[in-house]
């Protein structure tokens, strides 16, 4: 469980570009519930999601992760319970590394790395049967530089290996964004069957209101830094697109006048 | 050509620079930090053995004391940067003007001779090898043992995390690895190999001088750079090999240029041969590259 409240963060305090990110956000995942996070450019959601994973402190308010208190602790001392996907399908793998080394990376995460080999033999079956399940033919692959592969591959591998390690939340940001028309599919099933199968938490930002409201199983609406509207179980069952847009202008009194929003 | 003496000569000062290229491939290639600290470390291994083996320490504990010291020397820089922001190249920069006072506090005059001393090389004379085969014996022994370490450190959990933090610093704090402290070590295991190297050069030629680290830095990345242009890096082992294969390479160059009298070329030119083998190092895998292309298409 992850619960973020009174969240203030205001970028460039006290300077003319002064600019308030997160103005009092208070959000609640439960164990197990995949939510998806939906708002403008400017919204806060890729704030809301830095903020959660640690890439940056907020002014005030309390971040909780299973109950502990995270508020102050930088990125990596969160990365045990802390799992990231990110929007730069380049951004969560390192390619002058192999896949295998990649992999080894992320089976250590948030734990101690000692002097032992980092590519260990017993990790192999496990590595080999993950990437499997992409059906890409990686697990064949397993000593090939990162660099080789396409974007849709690394960001499948990337899934992956936030998924090798059980955490308390995955954050997911706009992580199909910059993949083609086909290969965001693909990835997006994959993001779906590996939440459904190893019933994880997640919280998924995404430009597009019609994913946010096919995939997942509550959404959640972000503006100027605020939570502004949320919806769950029966509520969202059926719900279409024009009745966000309603909702929305009803909770606001405002127009949405971001055409990627309306047309993703 | 070389004389058998100037070959062993540069066999020998090609393996030192070799451990310094390991600690520049360490900074420079592994970590993304581009570290000058290693003209002030360098002296500073050299001073600290010096002293510590003209006041009667064994002369491999005052090889050991140089690493440390390296080491420390290399932590100030990485500290100044990840604890003070201060830019990674600036911070090296501060760290290596403040070595020079405190390599002549250390050593409490510009010089130590260590030509009467007893050094690590002292007992390797006894074994019946030519007088100038010693060093060098000894060197490949060092270097093949900080090789294999280093190897086996690079495939390490910790190893592949520095390499990840100098890869993909986003990608690293992710997956829980302490950029900060990653640097830290790096750059300090970096500057214990040229605190290493350091000590060596001092003892197989007789003397500690506050100046000697001056382009020490070139001189290793000269050394990397056309090790790579040579082996091309593809893997962790490859690329260390190169480190020695290239600082080698670069020493037979040097002394194949000063020694051909043909060319005319005297010992002050060091600097200038210095300068263009670098030059030809960065410049002519690309013309290899273009050449190949063109006589490819030329097939095609």
């Amino acid at each position: 469980m992850i619960s973020a409240s009174n969240l203030k963060l205001t970028f460039g305090k006290g300077t003319p570009l002064e600019n308030p990110a997160l103005r009092d956000m208070s959000l609640t995942v439960n164990q197990g519930e995949f939510v998806t996070v939906i708002g403008s450019n400017g919204a806060g959601k890729s704030t809301f999601l830095n903020a959660l994973a640690g890439e940056v402190l907020v002014d005030s308010g309390q971040i909780l992760v299973d109950g502990q208190d995270v508020t102050r602790l930088p990125t990596h001392k969160r990365a045990r319970n802390v799992a990231r996907v990110f929007q730069d399908p380049l951004a969560g793998t390192c390619e002058s590394l192999t896949i295998d080394e990649n992999l080894a990376l992320a089976i250590k995460r948030g734990q101690r790395r000692g002097l032992t080999a980092a590519v260990k033999a017993r990790y192999m079956d496990q590595f080999r049967s993950s990437l499997a399940t992409l059906k890409l033919g990686l697990e064949d692959r397993l000593g090939d530089k990162m660099g080789l592969l396409s974007g849709g591959q690394r960001q499948a591998v990337s899934l992956l290996m936030a998924s090798l390690t059980p955490s308390s939340i995955l954050l997911l940001d706009e992580h199909t964004a910059a993949l083609d028309p086909k290969t965001a599919a693909f990835v997006l099933e994959l993001t779906q069957k590996i939440i459904e199968e190893q019933k994880l938490t997640a919280l998924m930002v995404t430009h597009s209101m019609k994913q946010a409201l096919e995939v997942g199983s509550r959404t959640v609406m972000l503006h100027q830094g605020q939570v502004v509207f949320d919806i769950a179980g029966e509520d969202r069952q059926g719900l279409e697109v024009k009745d966000l847009l309603g909702l929305f202008e009803q909770q606001r009194g405002l127009e949405i006048d971001d055409d990627n929003l309306l047309l993703g | 050509m070389l004389s058998e003496i100037a070959f062993y000569g540069a066999i020998e000062t090609g393996l030192i620079y070799g451990l310094v290229a390991f600690g520049i491939f360490i900074s420079f290639r592994v970590l993304d930090f581009p570290d000058l600290t290693v003209d002030g470390s360098f002296p500073l291994g050299a001073a600290v053995a010096a002293v510590l083996i003209i006041s009667g320490v064994n002369p491999w504990l005052a090889t050991g004391a140089a690493v440390l010291a390296g080491m420390a020397a290399g932590s100030v820089t990485a500290l100044l940067n990840v604890k003070l922001n201060i830019l990674n190249l600036l911070a090296s920069i501060l760290t290596m003007i403040a070595l020079y006072s405190v390599n002549l506090r250390i050593m409490g005059r510009p010089n130590v001779a260590l030509l009467t001393e007893d050094t690590v090389l002292t007992p390797w004379y006894d074994l019946g090898l030519a007088y100038h085969q010693v060093p060098v014996v000894l060197f490949v022994i060092v270097t093949l043992v900080a090789l294999a370490l280093l190897w086996r450190f690079m495939k390490s959990e910790t190893g592949l995390a520095m390499h990840a933090t100098g890869a993909n610093a986003r990608m690293a704090r992710a997956q829980g690895i302490a950029t900060g402290g990653m640097i830290v070590l790096g750059v300090a295991l970096s500057n214990g190999l040229v605190g290493l190297a350091g000590a060596l050069f001092a003892q197989s030629q007789g003397a500690a001088d506050v100046t000697m680290g001056v382009g020490v830095i070139v001189i290793g990345l000269a050394s990397l750079i056309g090790g790579e242009a040579v082996l091309t890096p593809s893997t962790v082992f490859r690329a260390l090999l190169a480190c020695v294969v290239g600082a080698i390479i670069y020493r037979l160059a040097i002394a194949l240029a000063l020694n051909a009298n043909f060319m005319g070329l005297q010992a002050q030119d060091l600097n200038l041969i210095t300068a263009v083998l670098v030059t030809l190092a960065i410049v002519l895998p690309g013309v290899r590259n273009s050449v190949r292309a063109r006589l490819t298409r030329n097939k095609a």
